[in-house]
């Protein structure tokens, strides 16, 4: 879920912006770095970002009946790394807010830093110390993506919880409340684009190995012989 | 295409300069969030409203399809506030001043969201995006975003036919039919975005791609008499909410 235009008082949203700004600062030195070595790369970078875009756009099944959207940075973070998704992250929520008018621009900043850096960071790390500790390549795609999918919305949550604190509870009871209700739905969530990532990753091992292998997921030599982490 | 975008393309305001709009859209939508809702937010979407249906000459059922999308996440995310947890009311109540804060939100909200669509609907991603590099962006970072806006449409185009075909083949009849065939639309997504980009890069390649994505942007000179108007209709939005806010309290 983004945070909906205007919905972030002047300050949180001003405040969410300058703690994202170095993660995609950091993010857009890399890309400009991998560019410059490798000017072919803009392209393969930019078919990355369509990829996250219409993965966002995709509509899972839930648990609870209804549909809803995979946030796709467990999968972008663990094919392109955390850095490089914070920018292609950025940039995708600038297109969702002006072409779908979904999330927004003053809210901008909290939505990247909710789904474009934490999210991408908590799956990937998940993942990296789940292939380091000899987990098959399918667990650990599994639990980073629900770590993502799930750390995105256990921050949104303390974002709405910080803007709106409980008027009896304070902060604590607005994170209770807001996770309470993102808990109902996000859990089974997380699990749906956990499984569905498993077998999108599936899918990509059996028609894709040149870009896996290029991408660094897998070594040279197949699938049999998965990169544990780099 | 997506709706929007495409209005944009269409859009009357479409030779004006992006800076001269966002100073427009994005100045209502800052109004909106900064100024009390009650009168401040009501202001500014009339304002937005009249300038999106007026001069910009955006069609009322073009922006009302658009605008309900947002409206919908302001509803739902105004309904917590209604409620208190841990209270001496109990463990759920209903907050004393909830409703208040529900309708204080939903203007400000739904006012900050016009502001953005008065943006979206007169402008162009292929004009705003070759722009950046003069705001301080990178070149590289926008020559990623500008064919990621090339090939999201393309990518779009065939999700949605891989869909159809999928759904003539019985493959969303059950539960596990589904799920494959939602990995198989996502998995061919992504094959295909690096096919595209494969493809791009030959057909690039061949005419001397060094690197630099080179694009015309059409030219178009800032208007001073449209700055100065956007910044007279900002501050008599300030100035009016500020006198009535005092009239009636």
């Amino acid at each position: 879920m983004h945070i909906a235009e205007g919905y972030l008082p002047p300050v949180h949203a001003a405040a969410w912006a300058a703690a994202s700004a170095p993660f995609v600062i950091h993010g857009m030195r890399a890309l400009t770095r991998e560019v410059r070595a490798n000017p072919e790369s803009t392209l393969l970078l930019g078919a990355a970002g369509a990829f996250t875009f219409v993965l966002s756009a995709l509509k899972i099944p839930s648990v609870t009946g209804s549909c809803s959207h995979p946030t796709g940075t467990g999968l972008g973070a663990i094919l392109f790394r955390p850095p490089i998704m914070a920018v292609l992250g950025t940039i995708t929520l600038l297109f969702q807010a002006l072409l779908l008018a979904h999330g927004g621009l003053t809210t901008l900043g909290a939505n990247v830093f909710s789904l474009a850096v934490v999210g991408p960071w908590a799956g990937f790390g998940v993942y990296v110390l789940l292939r380091r500790s000899g987990a098959p390549l399918m667990v650990a795609v599994f639990f980073g993506a629900f770590t993502a999918d799930l750390s995105t919305y256990c921050v949104t949550s303390v974002q709405l919880a910080l803007a709106f604190p409980d008027p009896g509870s304070g902060v604590v009871g607005a994170l209770a409340k807001f996770g309470g209700i993102f808990a109902v739905t996000q859990i089974p969530l997380a699990v749906s684009e956990g499984l569905l990532t498993v077998l999108v990753m599936r899918l990509l091992v059996q028609s894709s190995k040149g870009e896996l292998t290029r991408l660094g997921v897998l070594l040279q030599g197949g699938a049999e012989k998965e990169a544990a982490v780099r | 295409m997506l709706p929007i975008d495409a209005a944009a393309h269409g859009s009357r305001w479409r030779g004006r300069h992006p800076g001269e709009k966002a100073a427009l859209g994005l100045g209502l939508t800052v109004c909106a969030v900064a100024l009390p809702p009650w009168p401040g937010a009501v202001l500014v979407a009339a304002a937005a409203v009249a300038v999106l249906l007026g001069p910009a000459g955006v069609a009322p059922r073009q922006l009302w399809r658009a605008w309900r999308i947002p409206l919908g996440f302001c509803v739902t995310g105004a309904v917590p506030l209604l409620f208190a947890v841990g209270g001496p009311d109990g463990f759920v109540a209903l907050a004393p001043d909830g409703p208040l804060h529900a309708v204080r939100l939903l203007l400000r909200t739904s006012a900050a969201s016009l502001g953005v669509l008065l943006f979206a609907f007169t402008t162009p991603m292929s004009d705003l995006l070759p722009r950046l590099t003069r705001a301080g962006v990178p070149g590289p970072v926008v020559d990623v975003a500008l064919v990621m806006y090339r090939i999201a449409f393309l990518l779009l185009d065939a999700v949605h036919r891989i869909r159809q075909a999928q759904a003539a083949r019985l493959g969303h009849t059950s539960r596990a039919a589904a799920w494959r065939s939602l990995a198989g639309l996502a998995a061919t997504a992504f094959v295909r975005a690096f096919d595209r980009a494969q493809r791009l890069h030959t057909g690039l390649a061949g005419r001397g791609y060094d690197g630099t994505l080179r694009v015309l942007v059409p030219s178009a000179a800032v208007s001073v008499r449209f700055l100065a108007a956007t910044a007279g209709l900002l501050a008599g939005l300030v100035a009016l909410t500020l006198v009535l806010e005092r009239s009636v309290l």
